[in-house]
């Protein structure tokens, strides 16, 4: 267990995606910025007042009056360019109004939350339903012309439009992961709302200004086309009003005086739609189609039932797999296995061609049997997948079409590649459910209907429709709670054993795959470093990548890798019979959700500088458990006591979260970060420097000036634990500290956490789903099901002698993946 | 459960707009009488006669009083009675709403078929060369106002070649039921129901676009790919069918913008709708028309949507109880 982290010499580019413009959105910014110039400028040129008679009534355009004149012997130029600075100024200022108060609103809304949240969000549904022009008509008839009053109408009708969008991005932001981490050091409702939901809100309002500034110009063009704009004032909307009731597009005047103040119209509002259009259209600048180049053509040596030979496969100028080959034997399963960014995905993808179009295939060959699958056409490779090859895709739990039957979709693989009725083609897609272990009349059911593991059964089902040859399963069970996660494994060992499939399993679980694979492929920066039988790699890896892979997951029963002496001292956490229950209040009630329980009576007891598994799956309320602990949530039932206290976010105990890629905002810098604590308290930053050492970052001003957005996860992960231990709590939860985390980076945390735990005397809480790693790690479990806890004590006495039914299901499911 | 909130949401949106009227009249500047009656005869009135009509017309009530007889007339029927026609609101409006109608309907139909079918094309296409510039031209049509874009089509086509009438709904000239007329009422809806189509398409063409490319980066055309199924079939069955829900929600959406668009239209081709009825009465400063023309205009919105909510199951298994 040595930290031997690696720090990534380059930082990633730290920029703020959100303020960089698309060639879209240059053109639109560009057109606009000459438009606004043309109108404050062009009249302060012009010889004549906009209002000023300088010619005949209807004179023709001249050198003069480049645009002739109007009805009333005014220069049209010059009107059209004024008419600009009150067509423009109308729409932007609306849209600055506006799009204040729609911020203001939708974030009290969002952040307040419950009732409030639901009747402010009815009240703009009912004003988003009403038709905008009609009503901008009828006040404007009540209400009159000016300018001002046209802005007040249009800002009170057009509030309501950016709110829902604004309102949803804001309750993201709430329930981010980052905020939920401030709330656990305390951070008062209006630090969370200035410095952590505005400024991540900011890039999001720009495009709600620019929309309501195109709508706003609109309307009030229409408004004034009617009759009822300003009629003191000139804008383009008024000019086209005269021209119309002049009938100058019956004349040769359409040309000069219909024509431009509508072309500037339109331009101004085109401006603004590309610089709003562009936001969504950036992700798909620079892709190129799918292309696949190979090699010149090898022959086929062996009878292997698949084989990659030479294969490189890259994402633009980035290679992803570099000259890999590997053989599955027929029945055989290869397990290949690699951390996040190894290629391991990318490989499997090519070799049945579904790379995401900006891959591409640049070297080598894969092949079926004797049939060099990259040599097929389009229409061959389709008849071949599904058929010969299939796939049980990463994150299954979305690969089924939302809007169909599972029986439509399991027919549709059948009928695909075999001319049966449908009525034989309904009673093979019954047969395939018996086969995954499914009841038959899951036929008629959608996808949305099913839970994720049935969702992956219906999955394998389809892939199986047509007896492949080989199957390639991409991280079938990954995102599946970890018994669901073990049922599928038993499913797909059996059933390739039953059915002499050749798989090739992806996956970055190593025990999860390791008693299941005849052979192991370990693949590290888009190579295989190291292959061979699983016994042989656990006994002797020659590679270190391959040796931290299988250091990393200690098995259940190996001898205890952390040993501690017994807690003593008072109580520190006491947790006594507490219950909560969700979705409870008035907003819940109105939405029409129904109450969750939570947790439903949980004791425990922790004591200084012990370390306490708390063990489960999805859903068991194991993260409730320590958001009570910490003061977040208030137990309806119970009381809580952390050091003899009340518990209050900030004070005694501090918090872990999950994802180090969400519980920090990426565009703060590493001192803000880990400083955040302590200027919620009030304290000096001073002990910001020594908290960064204590977890084995550099602590140079350098580093600590570095967005936290530019760090690797597991550097970002020991950046969460100093900001946890820089008030020196005597209490740390640790949500599920690893599971975002590599496994080869696993080891290192874990020996971080003792560190910290003995340098600084706290406590942890470690919340985790494996139960092999809270084993070792822990001194006390607890495992939780359903809202309660079902077993807690020593942590061996768990491991080897459980008595709780779901423990021990627990047990087998990490023994026997 | 979905149908009384779904009901209480839309008899909301019609208590919002009733309580805008309510208020309008009488938080306005000047004195509510002058809502009430033409200038002329406010003019001649002597205060007794004053208090005389307000008493008549229940202003001296206090307001809860006040709203209560006014919520009970409208939902009898009763939206006052029109200055400028001199007969009841209601009549007018009613007498007006099937030509707009008719022009939303053909305009409707059009611009979502044709949305549809290009913002497809444009899914297909996406990032090719082209793309840049159809999107420029279709965001650009979607840009100009239609007024304007009617007054174009009105040089064009009336004034340079004459081949459509400019003016009105139906021939005068013709007896209706004959075949001419019916002829002439065709001739007359194809430029209004033109520019209402070119403002109406860009916002369903780029809905489609996107809605398409959302569908296809999905994981379920992924594994249609991998179930063997070919382009054509994972581009029409699989990504276009997903695609559908998210256009009909905003082609729903965007039913009460259109009402807007015709309003303004009419007012162009002096086409009898209540668009024309609305441009009458903001001349005649007949706020009791203005007032009836927004309830119903509203009530024809919320209809719109009420349609589209109970309608949106048949599309998406995943809202169906």
């Amino acid at each position: 267990m040595s930290e031997n982290i690696a720090l990534p010499a380059t930082p990633a580019p730290a920029g703020k995606p959100g303020w960089q413009l698309s060639r879209v959105q240059q053109t639109g910014a560009g057109l606009f910025a000459v438009l606004v110039v043309a109108v404050v400028v062009g009249p302060m040129l012009s010889p004549y007042g906009a209002s000023e008679t300088v010619c005949a009534p209807f004179a023709q355009p001249s050198a003069a009056h480049l645009l002739g004149c109007n009805d009333v012997g005014q220069d049209l130029l010059t009107g059209i360019l004024t008419g600009g600075r009150v067509s423009l100024g109308i729409g932007l200022a609306t849209a600055l109004v506006t799009t204040t108060l729609a911020t203001i609103y939708a974030v009290t809304a969002a952040y307040r939350g419950g009732a409030v949240d639901l009747a402010a969000m009815r009240f703009v549904d009912a004003i988003m339903a009403l038709p905008f022009l009609p009503l901008v008509i009828v006040l404007g008839a009540f209400f009159g012309g000016s300018i001002f009053v046209q802005v007040a109408i249009l800002c009170l009708v057009m509030w309501a439009q950016p709110v829902r969008e604004l309102r949803a991005q804001a309750l993201n932001l709430r329930s981010a992961e980052y905020v939920s981490a401030s709330r656990a050091m305390g951070a008062s409702a209006w630090r969370i709302v200035t410095r952590h939901i505005v400024p991540e809100l900011a890039p999001l309002i720009v495009p709600q200004f620019v929309r309501v500034a195109h709508n706003a110009i609109l309307i009030e063009s229409a408004l004034s086309f009617l009759g009822l704009g300003d009629p003191v004032q000139k804008s383009w909307g008024t000019i086209l009003f005269h021209a119309n009731a002049r009938t100058a597009f019956l004349t040769d005047a359409w040309l000069w005086w219909v024509m431009p103040p509508g072309l500037l119209i339109a331009l101004s509002v085109v401006s603004l739609a590309l610089i709003g259009h562009g936001v969504g259209d950036r992700r798909n600048e620079g892709t190129v189609a799918a292309t696949e180049r190979r090699g010149q053509g090898r022959r086929r040596r062996t009878e292997d039932a698949f084989e990659a030979s030479d294969v490189t496969v890259g994402y633009g100028d980035h290679r992803a797999v570099d000259q890999v080959s590997l053989t599955v034997a027929n029945g055989d399963t290869l397990g290949l296995v690699g951390e996040s960014g190894s290629g391991k995905s990318t490989l499997a993808m090519a070799a049945i061609r579904l790379l995401p179009p900006t891959g591409h295939i640049d070297d080598g060959s894969f092949w079926l049997g004797s049939t060099d699958l990259l040599e097929l056409t389009p229409a061959d490779l389709a008849d071949l997948r599904g058929q010969r090859i299939a796939l049980v895709p990463q994150s299954a739990m979305n690969a089924l079409n939302p809007v169909q039957t599972v029986r439509t979709q399991i027919v549709e693989a059948i009928r695909l590649h075999r001319s049966v009725s449908k009525q034989q083609g309904i009673a093979r897609a019954a047969e395939l459910l018996d086969l995954v272990h499914l009841p038959r009349d899951r036929l008629s059911a959608y996808p949305h209907e099913l839970s994720g593991g049935m969702r992956q059964r219906v999955v394998i089902a389809i892939a199986l429709a047509n007896d492949p040859e080989v199957l390639i399963a991409d991280e079938p069970t990954t995102g599946l709670d970890v018994l669901v996660q073990a049922e599928i494994m038993a499913l797909l060992r059996s059933l390739s054993a039953r059915l002499g499939l050749t798989v090739l399993f992806v996956t970055h679980d190593l025990p999860l795959i390791a008693s299941a694979a005849s052979r192991l492929a370990i693949m590290q920066a888009g190579r295989v470093v190291e292959e061979g039988a699983p016994e042989d790699l656990a006994r002797q890896p020659r590679h270190s990548h391959t040796k931290a892979l299988f250091d990393s997951v200690p098995h259940l029963r190996d001898a205890k890798l952390w040993q501690r002496n017994p807690a003593a001292g008072p109580v520190l956490l006491d947790i006594d019979d507490v219950a909560v229950t969700f979705n409870r209040g008035l907003g819940a009630r109105l939405r029409g959700a129904s109450p969750v329980p939570a947790v439903r009576g949980v004791s425990l007891q922790m004591r200084p500088g012990e370390v306490v598994g708390l063990v489960g799956g999805s859903g068991s309320g194991k993260t409730t458990v320590a958001r009570i602990a910490l003061g977040l949530i208030a137990p309806d039932r119970g009381h809580v006591t952390v050091a003899g206290q009340p518990p209050r976010p900030g004070t005694v105990a501090h918090m872990v979260f999950q994802d180090p890629y969400q519980s920090m905002r990426p565009a703060m810098r590493v001192e803000d970060v880990v400083g955040e604590p302590l200027r919620i308290a009030g304290q000096t930053l001073e002990p910001v420097a020594e908290a960064v050492a204590a977890v084995r970052l550099p602590s140079d001003p350098g580093f600590l000036r570095r967005p936290v957005g530019s760090l690797s996860g597991g550097q970002r992960q020991r950046v969460a634990f100093a900001r946890a231990i820089v008030t020196r709590p005597r209490l740390i939860l640790a949500d599920e500290p690893t599971s975002m985390l590599d496994q080869s980076l696993r080891a290192g945390l874990l020996g971080l956490m003792e560190e910290l735990r003995r340098e600084q005397g706290a406590a942890f809480l470690f919340i985790t789903h494996d139960l092999p790693i809270a084993r070792h790690f822990c001194d006390r479990i607890a495992v939780m099901h359903e809202g309660r806890i079902v077993e807690q004590g020593p942590a061996d006495e768990i491991a080897f002698n459980p008595t709780n039914a779901y423990t021990k299901s627990l047990i087998a499911a990490a023994e026997f993946p | 459960m979905v149908w009384p909130r779904t009901l209480a949401a839309y008899a909301a949106v019609l208590l919002v707009a009733l309580t805008i009227n309510f208020i309008l009249p009488r938080i306005a500047p000047g004195d509510p009488l002058s809502y009430l009656l033409p200038e002329d005869v406010l003019a001649e009135m002597t205060p007794e006669a004053e208090q005389r009509v307000l008493a008549e017309f229940g202003l001296d009530a206090p307001l809860t009083e006040q709203f209560g007889r006014y919520a009970a007339g409208v939902f009898q029927g009763d939206l006052g009675t029109s200055v400028r026609y001199g007969q009841p609101v209601w009549d007018v409006v009613l007498g007006r709403l099937p030509w707009t109608l008719l022009l939303m309907g053909w305009a409707l139909a059009i611009s979502a078929a044709l949305g549809t079918a290009l913002g497809i094309l444009a899914a297909r296409f996406r990032g090719q060369k082209g793309d840049i510039i159809t999107t420029v031209t279709v965001l650009f049509l979607g840009s100009a106002p239609v007024f304007w874009v009617a007054m174009l089509l009105i040089t064009v086509f009336s004034a340079e070649l004459g081949w459509l009438p400019s003016f009105g709904a139906a021939p005068l000239t013709a007896f209706p039921g004959s075949s001419a007329y019916y002829w002439g009422v065709v001739e007359r809806l194809i430029m209004p129901v033109t520019a209402l189509t070119i403002a109406q398409t860009a916002g369903v063409w780029l809905t489609a676009r996107s809605a398409m490319t959302v569908a296809l980066g999905r994981d379920y055309v992924t594994f249609a790919r991998a179930k063997g199924a070919r382009e054509r079939r994972v581009f029409y069955v699989h990504a276009f069918r997903n695609a559908c829900l998210p256009i009909y929600t905003n082609v729903m959406i965007s039913i009460g913008g259109l009402l807007g668009g015709a309003l303004v239209v009419e007012t162009v081709f002096s086409y009898p709708g209540i668009g024309s009825l609305i441009l009458e009465g903001v001349e005649a400063r007949d706020y009791n028309l203005l007032q009836g023309v927004f309830l119903v205009a509203t009530l024809s919105v919320v209809l719109a949507n009420l349609v589209a909510d109970l309608s949106y199951p048949l599309l998406d298994p995943r809202a169906r109880r």
